[in-house]
């Protein structure tokens, strides 16, 4: 094979304009491909993230089949507190009802929790995008969701009344607004839990129960310890809570893959049709050399070789510009509205899977016009005729 | 000993919708260590005929022997290992590897066949064609004759028995033509190449052992 290492690489070395174009083209292919992916990953990573961290601990109690809520709340918070492995918990209510202000109301999800216990579990109560956060004890206190209070024009300081379920009616004081880049930042307003239990008559009770662990990989294994101390049926891990988000995420992931899609499908276009043209340019060279004995798998050989050399430094390039462009994202990431900043992440698979992806497409697109060049008649590629 | 021998070949193939008769039924015998000169009129099948005993076509019918071996039986890959082991091509138009330099040009066929010491071997032939100042130089660097010095160099790297020469100096000045048959002269009476050599000149035809005339795809005599 050495000869024909030694043609692929004079070959290459002689078509600059073609190496240029040829590596260009696998670069740019192959930085998207990691940059995009990145993004993806950042948003989705994000996305779980802000989910495991407001609205869900690395295990949650939800109350048996036919309950309505966790019965014998102080009994089952004892028994938590006898598990080894359990290092916090959380119960809350959540219930419907109406916020009023001023001559405005709107309906509104109610989470009552006990800001003591909900700080150990999650990071939910601080949140607050102005004002402060709801402190332990505070009963007079609730924070109100940001889209809601821009709805209301309410902030910081002003009063508003929540009609409950039951038709109590209760005033509280706006501590803070929040804002988590959730769903929850719609329509939810939180307040003390003892307040809540009061409110909707709920003695010894709670709607679930958020269960933190020394290390939330342990979720499978202390499921069913949970489950059997407190005679509880419905406990559920931290990976089955976002489960229902994985068909949205892959949903977008197909948007990414198609988009990745097209990117390599031109950059193989781009790879073919310059090989090919070359191939046609050079008729009489791959003559020749036939006719000096070269055999038509060789001739093959020559041009995916060529391919596989573009292919590694267009790759390592893009993988440079993709490092380069991650970085850069990280450093300036895009802003939303609702999720706050969205920063690329870096993992290695995203370069290992680029690099991989992309050097199987350029040799499969080298394919045809190298084919061409092997099965090529000695005759008409010398005379022409 | 007869190294090439044709029985009976023929060569048919449409252009357009004629049906042409390259060669129509060709018996020749080439005996080893000849100096042939193949002549006749454009488009009487002297060049079909060279490209039929040199393997780079196939005929439609009849047989080449070649050393003793019927070459019609074998498939594509082992043509191309023959070629580049046993025969050597000269062409009208040099068609040497333009990126290459003169001595990677005559260096190649002796890595595709594996040969150690090719870059030495590829310096000897490039003297021996006259060209050992010329090693680096890339074909654009050099005249005519220059490059068709080279493409014999290069015909020569695998030490065939046969060389092939179609019009190797149709495009040369005359005193580049003498030279080059100099020392197609010169291989075959001091290495014993045989050399089947195509040309319209009949000086030059006249510089070979023995001419083969063609016409209508038929030899002649010779």
């Amino acid at each position: 094979m050495s000869g024909v290492f030694f043609y692929a690489r004079k070959d290459a070395e002689n078509n600059k304009r073609m190496f240029i174009f040829i590596t260009i083209a696998i670069a740019l292919s192959t930085a998207n491909i990691i940059i995009l992916n990145g993004v993806m990953d950042g948003i989705t990573d994000d996305f779980l993230d802000r989910t495991m961290e407001t609205t869900s601990g690395h295990l949650n109690i939800y109350p048996n089949e036919k309950d309505r809520y966790i019965e014998g709340l102080g009994i089952k918070e004892q028994k938590l507190q006898g598990i080894e492995g359990v290092i916090a918990y959380s119960p809350r209510i959540t219930a419907g009802g109406a916020l009023s202000y001023k001559e405005k109301s709107r309906s509104v999800n109610i989470f009552a929790l006990d800001p003591s216990k909900e700080n150990r579990v999650t990071v939910l109560l601080s949140k607050i995008d102005s004002g402060e956060t709801l402190k332990a004890n505070d009963r007079d206190g609730i924070l109100i969701s940001y889209r809601l209070a821009e709805e209301l024009n309410a902030k910081a300081g002003d009063e508003t009344t929540i009609v409950f379920e039951k038709g109590n009616t209760r005033v509280f004081k706006v501590r803070g607004i929040l804002r988590t880049g959730m769903a929850m930042d719609t329509n939810t307003v939180i307040i003390n839990f003892e307040t809540a239990a009061e409110q909707l008559n709920l003695n010894n009770k709670a709607s679930i129960i958020l269960i933190r662990l020394s290390d939330k990989a342990l979720s499978g294994q202390y499921k069913d310890i949970v489950s059997g101390k407190l005679g509880m049926q419905k406990v559920k891990e931290w990976k089955e809570e976002v489960e229902s988000m994985w068909s949205t995420i892959r949903t977008y992931k197909e948007i990414i893959a198609t988009i990745n899609a097209i990117g390599l499908f031109a950059a193989a276009v781009s790879v073919g049709v310059i090989l090919y043209i070359n191939i046609i340019h050079k008729q009489r060279q791959i003559g020749i050399m036939k006719a000096i004995g070269m055999k038509d798998f060789q001739i093959l050989s020559v041009y995916i070789i060529e391919a596989a050399v573009l292919g590694t430094i267009g790759i390592l390039m893009g993988d440079a510009l993709g490092y380069m462009g991650i970085k850069y994202l990280q450093a300036h990431p895009f802003s939303d509205p609702t999720l706050g900043s969205i920063a690329p992440r870096l993992y290695s698979y995203l370069f290992y899977d680029a690099s991989l992806v992309t050097m199987l497409i350029v040799i499969l697109a080298a394919v045809y016009p190298a084919l061409m060049a092997g099965r090529m008649n000695i005759i008409k590629a010398i005379w022409g005729n | 000993m007869e190294i090439i021998k044709t029985s009976d070949l023929t060569k048919n193939y449409t252009l357009g919708k004629v049906d042409v008769k390259a060669l129509n039924g060709v018996d020749s015998s080439i005996e080893e260590g000849e100096f042939i000169a193949i002549m006749g009129p454009s488009g009487c099948g002297k060049s079909t005929f060279l490209n039929m005993i040199g393997m780079l076509d196939t005929p439609s019918s009849g047989e080449i022997y070649i050393d003793g071996r019927d070459v019609t039986e074998m498939n594509s890959s082992a043509m191309a290992e023959y070629r580049l082991k046993h025969i050597g091509f000269i062409f009208q138009f040099f068609n040497l590897f333009n990126e290459l330099t003169a001595i990677e040009n005559v260096m190649f066929p002796m890595m595709l066949n594996k040969q150690p010491n090719y870059k030495e071997r590829a310096k000897e032939l490039l003297d021996l064609v006259g060209l050992g100042d010329r090693l680096h130089h890339l074909p654009s660097e050099l005249s005519g004759g220059q490059q068709q010095r080279v493409t014999i160099a290069r015909s020569l790297a695998n030490s065939p028995k046969i060389l092939l020469a179609d019009e190797p100096t149709g495009n040369l000045d005359t005193r580049s033509s003498v030279e080059i048959i100099e020392l197609f002269r010169k291989l075959n009476l001091e290495q014993g190449q045989t050399i089947v050599m195509v040309t319209h000149s009949m000086e030059i035809g006249e510089k070979a052992d023995r001419i083969i005339h063609f016409r209508d795809g038929k030899v002649m005599e010779g």
